[in-house]
């Protein structure tokens, strides 16, 4: 039973992040109809950033994360409004210039941080551990549960209830007719974009304490990411929470039951999800 | 592919010798030239021949058929596998054997991927396609079976043979085995995209509704055409395999996913030759480059995808045709 609450509780902590990661990409995807896959990459910006503001210089872990955060919300909005602005509905021109940014970046990264990997750290502020049903269980991960959460209900909130989020709705559905009714669109996609970046730095911070940072991190991510947006279903922060929560909590029971099959459970819950529901689990439309 | 029809047919007669200059060049420098450089340029240039096959049966499903794939290394690396896993567990360097295996696999695992990526469309059939590329990537990862005991991936692999005493391939007969090759698929692929069955993929790709309600069965179309080119990338895959000596992982991701992707939209998207002057682009900047900065030459790379985005939209191969054209009509008509 502890060791069921155990791998819950790690599955959740681990899908918090992939939530994280996933639903800046799946909104962006849904109301932009950009692909960016330089979005892991943003990820792993992020996680360097945090790396050298919370352990390096050892300053409060939320400055780690605010500073991650910018550091990754600045490099998306640079892409967006220097070059992916040009790109709205051209797919194929979006996919190549955006792993061209995957390349710079992940070499930029290897020039200013280096190869070698950053370890899994623990911000002082959430080092030791709680009891759980006898247990001892590292708040680190706790609190990763618990600012997903938290992000995932601003988030929702952002997008279902204030103005902007009714506009990008609106801009998803018809975008010529909420043009029409004189919203300015690109500028509120581009705070979209910015915000979606952030949220990948904020996750790039939160997820160097499970997984640390490393060279080869931004496509790693990116794939678990696409992964979680097929299961959860594109363009809307619930599909990413679902899609998350299902994927992390999947991989951790698969790495705790058939440890050798671990890589592939959720492949095979992709594949899956794609044979009995192509659109994902609460996606809009494919 | 239109826009090439159309500006051909604007060629005035009587420009016949200035007409076929490109093929004549190329020729020269395909047939003719290999054979007097050094073996290290010959081993680029069937380096530039393989992704060059590999780009172009790419693009029968991305520019043709619409369906951006980004996990056309899951067939290419599969290819790549066979042989060496003949090579490795059966002792077999036959090219008979190797290339009928390599191409079988390949296609069997696009006939499997492609059921499974086609029930959806768009920016989505690129998701899944690129997450499916992965599991082969970590099956080939984490399989014992397919990995040389103590490294990733499968070394020692060699140039075929042909079963044939006496005979034995080199650097230099080894290039011109791949030009047939390409040249026999550039044929194949040149018929398969001016055939009813291309025409029909373009007009898929513009609106698929429309292709429906003629009675086409659109899905079995794209379907046919992505195993046809998950076929091809198989090909390009065991040439590579027995041209690389060594077979990773790495050959199954999605950086060598992209690649075929990169060379197409690069040389042009549209045209048959697009990808093959992509190819030639991208090869020879990554010859340039890890000659002259090793370390920073994914950043030149990227560098390159994002002037090529900004500035030749349409691919540089369609600039280079325009060229072409302008500089063909102007002496034609001095001529004629």
């Amino acid at each position: 039973m502890e060791q069921v609450i155990i791998n819950l509780l790690n599955g959740l902590s681990y899908g918090m992040v992939l939530f994280l990661i996933a639903s800046g990409m799946s909104v962006v995807m849904g109301a932009m109809n950009i692909i960016n896959l330089a979005h892991g990459v943003l990820y792993m910006v992020g996680g360097y950033v945090g790396w050298t503001i919370a352990v390096k210089l050892g300053a409060p872990f939320a400055l780690g994360l605010l500073t991650g955060g910018l550091a990754a919300g600045f490099t998306g909005l640079v892409i967006e409004r220097g070059f992916l602005r040009h790109l709205y509905r051209q797919t194929n021109e979006q996919v190549l210039l955006t792993f061209g940014f995957v390349y710079i970046l992940t070499n930029l990264s290897l020039w200013v941080w280096g190869g070698w990997p950053r370890m899994p750290f623990t911000a002082k502020v959430l080092s030791g551990s709680i009891e759980i049903l006898g247990k001892a269980y590292p708040k680190a991960r706790l609190a990763i549960i618990f600012i997903g959460f938290v992000l995932a209900i601003v988030l929702w909130w952002l997008q279902d209830r204030t103005r902007v989020g009714a506009m990008v709705r609106a801009g998803m559905d018809n975008k010529e007719m909420t043009m029409g009714l004189g919203i300015n669109l690109e500028r509120v996609f581009s705070l979209v974009f910015f915000v979606a970046s952030c949220i990948a730095g904020v996750a790039g911070v939160l997820g160097a304490q499970l997984l640390g940072v490393y060279n080869a991190l931004g496509l790693e991510i990116l794939l678990l990411a696409l992964i979680v947006i097929i299961v959860g279903g594109v363009g809307s922060v619930q599909g990413a929470l679902i899609g998350g929560i299902l994927i992390g909590v999947i991989d951790a029971f698969g790495r705790a039951l058939f440890p050798k099959l671990a890589m592939f459970t959720m492949y095979f819950t992709m594949i899956i999800i794609l044979l009995v529901r192509p659109s994902g689990l609460l996606g809009r439309r494919v | 592919m239109e826009t090439a029809k159309q500006e051909t047919i604007t060629q005035p007669e009587g420009s016949q010798l200035v007409t076929f200059a490109p093929h004549v060049a190329g020729v020269v420098i395909l047939v003719i030239l290999p054979a007097f450089l050094s073996s290290y340029i010959q081993s680029v240039m069937t380096r530039f021949l393989i992704f060059a096959l590999f780009a172009m049966g790419y693009n029968l499903a991305f520019g043709c058929a619409g369906l951006i794939s980004l996990g056309h290394a899951a067939y290419f690396g599969a290819g790549g596998y066979a042989v060496a896993v003949l090579k490795l567990h059966y002792g077999s360097n036959l090219f008979w054997v190797g290339a009928p295996v390599g191409i079988l696999v390949a296609t069997l695992i696009a006939a499997i991927f492609g059921i499974i990526a086609l029930r959806v469309s768009g920016i989505y059939f690129l998701l899944v396609t690129f997450a499916l590329g992965q599991l082969l990537y970590s099956v080939a990862w984490n399989v014992s079976w397919l990995n040389t005991p103590g490294m990733q991936g499968i070394a020692g692999l060699s140039l075929p043979s042909f079963g044939i005493a006496g005979f034995t391939l080199n650097t230099t007969s080894f290039y011109y085995l791949v030009l047939l090759v390409s040249l026999i698929c550039f044929y194949l692929l040149f018929r398969m995209v001016n055939s009813p069955f291309g025409r029909a993929l373009v007009g898929i790709r513009e609106g698929e509704a429309r292709m429906r309600s003629l009675g086409y069965n659109t899905w079995l179309y794209k379907y046919i055409a992505f195993v046809i080119s998950g076929a091809f990338a198989g090909i390009a895959g065991v040439l590579f395999g027995y041209y690389n000596y060594l077979i990773s992982p790495t050959h199954l991701g999605v950086g060598t996913s992209f690649l075929p992707m990169c060379m197409a939209i690069i040389g042009g998207v549209g045209t048959f030759l697009g990808p093959v002057i992509g190819a030639a682009i991208i090869i020879f900047v990554e010859l340039f480059a890890s000659i002259m900065t090793p370390e920073r030459w994914p950043l030149i790379l990227g560098g390159l995808f994002v002037l090529a985005i900004m500035f030749a939209r349409e691919g540089i191969g369609v600039y280079l045709w325009r060229l072409w054209n302008k500089v063909s009509y102007h002496y034609g008509s001095i001529k004629g």
